[in-house]
């Protein structure tokens, strides 16, 4: 049991200690593929270091609200990384504190905060950015809630955990095609959910065009540091689920010696950097789409889980 | 192995029109002596079967038989054939320009292969082939619909490939589930005959959807409303004597594929599908009758009455009496000769007149003796006027719809019919009567063309009065062939 | 086995709903493509699990006819038409259009269940629901493209998906029906690829969608 608590801290280090390093190697990466050198992957734990001894500007007609945000975003993802399977694929302690749907829903209270913080300031680009925001948000609701209802059907819950045994037990469940296309709106989602191509361009600068980027305008200094670092951890997170759950749910500690655990923190480093090299290939391929058309792209997510969800009806009444 | 000749002399005569001569006449000559020799072949065939003896070539009866109604419709198919290529030999000669010979031997060679994909859809007995025929009659007479090049020809020829390709995918759906239920009630081979006696054994689920799936698809391609909207524009986008074999035999072939359905479902419950026969019928007659009345186009004109009178044979069909039977094959008959000697005179028409609009055309029988009096014949033959044999056949339908204690379906299609009638009779008679528009230069109407309305018009003018011995046989057979 | 037959009508029910859906031209013939790769697949899988050597020969017609014979075909005729279109509007936008398509998928499933009850093999179970959605969802495609080569390859479509439900509950049709049914797809794919060409030699377009001119009034 003290084990389990240990355990639980580990991940929630892994994660806070890792977060940026994925970043790192994510701009590294992008920027080989277009034949420049790029920053060193270490960059963001230097800018996250450099921002926290800034001082903060804050503009006199925010609110509550603004202060509180960063440390909003900063804790969100710290919480569902205490309920995923991040290092191990038994439950840890606070594994059932909530499901999948529920550490949904507190990434999605970040993201509330985060509209609310950008619209607070009273800069234009604020508003403009966040409402955008809102709308990929809203159109990828309808997207989770049918992913975690066909994940349901299949596995009988919404616990990560029981979920991916569903698909390792026999292998040819592998295979099955709500495992695949859940597979595939579910990485359409996480285009979505941190603002890469073709929804969003991490890396432009023109505020006209920023979608998620624009949450962190206003603020400087501590809270700067603290949204960046806030949205590298969730980013992680969502990795995290992805992989563990659906994609590669094997190369987690099985057992509970704290070796096996610590052997688990490069497997799993290992397995997002073959899935960076894939989204780099993605984000380089592609164009980053008008706004109108990601209604359309997240209307094919939608079709994509809606085709998984009645196979699976098909195969549950056989 | 008379069947296996009717179909090769087409196929023959497709390829002779191939050879590059320095006049078509060879082509066009050669079509019409070919088709000459299908008509005489199908109607030895035809009048010559005994009742209840089923015709075939020995070897291969799981693949080619013929009974009653197939025998009708290809007696059918063959003369509406052989007028046809009577006709193009002056139409086409006369609408094509004399440097193009080339194309005029195009227009034979898919004139020869329609006709034979026509020709084989009564013969084929093995369903799946039966479906494969049917949409060979379709892409075989696209390039024939859109034969002129123009915009418009072009927009029908893809309106009309499009829906009945859609129509004939559905009815593949359907022949699948048709074989499945077969197969899963014992198997055997998928021919019409086994089929009808199999039938009481396959669960009802599976011929239900399969007839719905029939209905909808070969509907579309014998125009059934809602899936119509093709058929207006490629009737009359087409080369006239196209026109009388898309609209007088195409349909046919397509409405005879769904009555070969109807002995299989006689013996159920047979009450929702009729009714379903009985609806789309009614609607497809009523929805044309009002659109006949706003036409603009004389030979759309003509394409709407094929609509109606399709319907009318749907809901002769969803009686499911004996009589009804007799009516529906009988108007089978009379449609196919009247529609064809119709568009013989619209095209002899549009010869003489040069245009296509009803509002051009007035005092024709003063332009053309000839052409105005086919044109009063035709009109008041499809429109169902006495003596003539639609005015006959819908009769007899209504007699049987009567009998049945149908009334509210009659009295319905009385009322449609009678809108049909008055429409066509209205605009026949302002281009028929009154005085010419623009007399202007005219040539007069080919040899050919007036040589093919005469010869079409006899049997026009004598089915509704006399009906010889051995097409009254036959007519029975095939009325017969429908029942249990 | 089961479960990679139930991916491949997976991935052929969403190669359906790109042909409904997808903007470039080019990009749906691709995706045509995959389809009869996917359909190839499940008759290989269906072949090899009630070893039939008929459903091997079947697999492979499809793959050449459908996979390979029919897209070089109208890559072919239509390069010159092809190479400069993307589908800018349809009838709907796409994406009620693509919420239409999984509403007609749902009812496709309906409208087999009846005859599902009847069948204890657990291909027919995936295959029929899934090449009835392959139908109406082709249908659908032809009712809401505008430009032609999307047109047919909505109807293309239709037959994909009743082949895909014959091999699984009508797998011993005669080896020459099938031949004479796929023969007749490379006709319907060649005659209505000329057909665009001389549309598009004559009217300028390919935008059959709005060609109206046949009206009453």
């Amino acid at each position: 049991m003290g084990e389990k608590i240990f355990f639980n801290l580990i991940q929630l280090l892994v994660v806070m200690v890792f977060s940026p390093l994925i970043k790192g190697i994510i701009d590294r990466l992008k920027e080989m593929v277009q034949s420049k050198r790029g920053p060193s992957i270490l960059q963001p734990y230097r800018d996250i270091w450099k921002l926290f001894h800034k001082d903060e500007v804050v503009s006199e007609q925010s609110s509550w609200i603004f202060r509180f945000t960063p440390y909003v975003c900063f804790t969100a993802p710290m919480f569902v990384s205490l309920l995923i399977p991040v290092l191990t694929d038994y439950p840890l302690f606070f594994a059932f504190m909530a499901d999948m749907l529920g550490g949904g829903f507190v990434l999605a209270l970040a993201g509330f905060f985060a509209t609310l913080a950008a619209v607070d300031t009273g800069n234009p680009y604020g508003p403009m950015g966040a409402s955008r925001t809102r709308m990929v948000g809203f159109l990828a609701e309808p997207v989770f809630m049918i992913v975690f209802f066909t994940v349901s059907f299949v596995a009988g819950s919404t616990i990560p955990y029981i979920v991916q045994k569903v698909w390792i037990t026999p292998l040819a469940n592998f295979f099955e095609p709500s495992h695949v296309l859940v597979m595939l709106a579910f990485l359409m989602l996480i285009l979505a959910e941190n603002g890469r191509i073709p929804v969003d361009n991490p890396s432009g600068h023109f505020e006209l065009a920023m979608i998620d980027e624009s949450k962190g305008l206003e603020c400087s200094g501590r809270a700067a540091a603290l949204m960046k670092w806030g949205g590298c951890m969730k980013f992680f997170v969502l990795l995290c689920i992805f992989l563990n759950v659906l994609v590669t749910p094997w190369g987690l500690a099985s057992s509970g010696s704290v070796w096996e655990v610590l052997l688990a923190v490069p497997l799993i480093l290992f397995k997002m950097i073959l899935f960076i090299v894939v989204l780099v290939m993605i984000e380089s391929s592609l164009a980053k789409l008008r706004l109108y058309r990601i209604t359309e792209f997240m209307g094919a997510a939608f079709i994509t889980c809606v085709a998984a969800l009645l196979l699976q009806l098909l195969e549950i009444q056989g | 192995m008379a069947l296996f000749v009717i179909l090769l002399i087409p196929l023959l005569v497709a390829g002779l029109s191939m050879i590059p001569t320095k006049n078509a006449k060879v082509s066009a000559r050669a079509t019409i002596l070919g088709a000459a020799t299908v008509f005489v072949l199908s109607l030895f065939l035809a009048l010559g079967t005994a009742p209840g003896k089923q015709v075939g070539v020995p070897a291969f009866t799981s693949w080619f038989s013929t009974d009653g109604l197939s025998l009708l419709v290809l007696l059918l198919v063959s003369f509406v054939g052989f007028t046809a290529s009577l006709f193009s030999l002056g139409y086409v000669g006369r609408t094509v320009p004399e440097n193009h010979q080339d194309r005029i031997r195009r227009y034979y060679r898919r004139f020869n292969l329609f006709l034979l994909s026509m020709l084989a859809v009564p013969l084929l007995s093995q369903i799946a082939m039966v479906w494969i025929a049917v949409e060979l009659t379709t892409l075989l007479s696209v390039f024939l619909v859109g034969f002129e090049n123009t915009p418009e020809s072009l927009e029908a020829a893809w309106k009309y490939v499009v829906l009945t390709c859609m129509g004939a995918a559905l009815a593949l759906m359907g022949v699948l589930i048709l074989y499945w239920g077969l197969f899963i009630s014992g198997g055997g081979e998928f021919t019409w005959s086994l089929l009808k006696t199999a039938s009481p054994k396959i669960p009802p689920v599976f011929l239900t959807t399969a007839f719905i799936l029939f209905l909808v698809g070969f509907g579309t391609k014998a125009g059934l409303v809602p899936l119509h909207t093709w058929l207006p524009d490629a009737h009359s986008q087409a080369p006239s004597p196209i026109c009388a074999l898309l609209s007088g035999v195409e349909t046919t072939t397509a409405l005879y594929v769904i009555l070969r359905f109807l002995p299989m479902v006689s013996g159920s419950p047979e009450s929702a599908l009729s009714t379903w026969l009985l609806v789309f019928g009614l609607i497809s007659v009523g929805v044309s009758a009002f659109l006949l009345i706003q036409v603009k186009d004389y030979k759309r004109l003509f394409a709407y009455s094929t609509i109606e009178h399709m319907g009318i044979i749907l809901v002769a069909a969803g009686l499911s009496s004996g009589t009804g039977y007799a009516g529906a094959v009988y108007l089978i008959l009379a449609h196919a000769l009247t529609k064809s000697f119709c568009f013989f005179s619209a095209g002899a028409t549009l010869l003489v007149t040069k245009t296509r609009e009803i509002s051009s055309v007035r005092g024709l029988i003063r332009l053309s003796p000839v052409t105005g009096s086919s044109l009063m014949i035709g009109g008041l033959a499809i429109a169902g006027a006495p003596p003539f044999a639609v005015f006959l056949g819908e009769f007899s339908i209504i007699r049987a719809g009567l009998a049945q204690g149908q009334y509210g379906v009659i009295g319905a299609l009385a009322f449609f019919i009678g809108i049909a009638f008055c429409g066509i009779m209205y605009q026949v008679n302002r281009m028929v009567f009154g005085k010419v528009s623009n007399p202007g230069e005219q040539l007069p109407l080919p040899m050919s063309c007036a040589a093919t309305l005469i010869v079409a018009a006899v049997p026009v003018l004598l089915l509704g009065l006399f009906v010889p011995d051995s097409l009254y046989d036959l007519l029975r057979l095939a009325a017969l062939s429908l029942g249990r | 086995m089961t479960q990679f037959n139930a991916l491949m009508g997976g991935l052929f029910i969403l190669t359906a709903f790109g042909i409904v859906g997808l903007r470039q031209i080019l990009g749906s013939l691709r995706l045509f493509v995959a389809q009869s790769l996917l359909l190839a697949a499940s008759a290989f899988i269906l072949g090899a699990t009630h070893a039939s050597v008929h459903l091997f020969v079947v697999a492979g017609i499809v793959l050449v006819v459908k996979a390979f014979f029919i897209p070089w075909l109208l890559y072919r005729v239509l390069s010159h038409e092809l190479h400069a279109k993307r589908e800018i509007e349809q009838a709907l936008d796409v994406t009620t259009s693509l919420l239409l398509a999984a509403g007609l998928t749902v009812i496709a499933y309906f409208l087999v269940n009846p005859l599902l009850i009847a069948a204890s093999d657990p291909f027919i179970r995936i295959n029929l629901p899934v090449g009835m959605a392959g139908v109406l969802l082709g249908a659908y495609a032809v009712a809401v493209r505008r430009e032609a080569l999307p047109q047919l390859l909505g109807i293309l479509t239709m037959e994909n998906g009743a082949f895909f439900a014959g091999i699984s509950i009508a797998s011993d049709l005669p080896l020459l029906t099938e031949l004479a049914a796929a023969f007749d797809v490379l006709i319907i794919a060649v005659v209505v690829g000329l057909l665009t060409r001389r549309i598009h030699k004559q009217v300028g377009t390919t935008l059959v969608g709005v060609m109206a001119r046949l009206k009453e009034e």
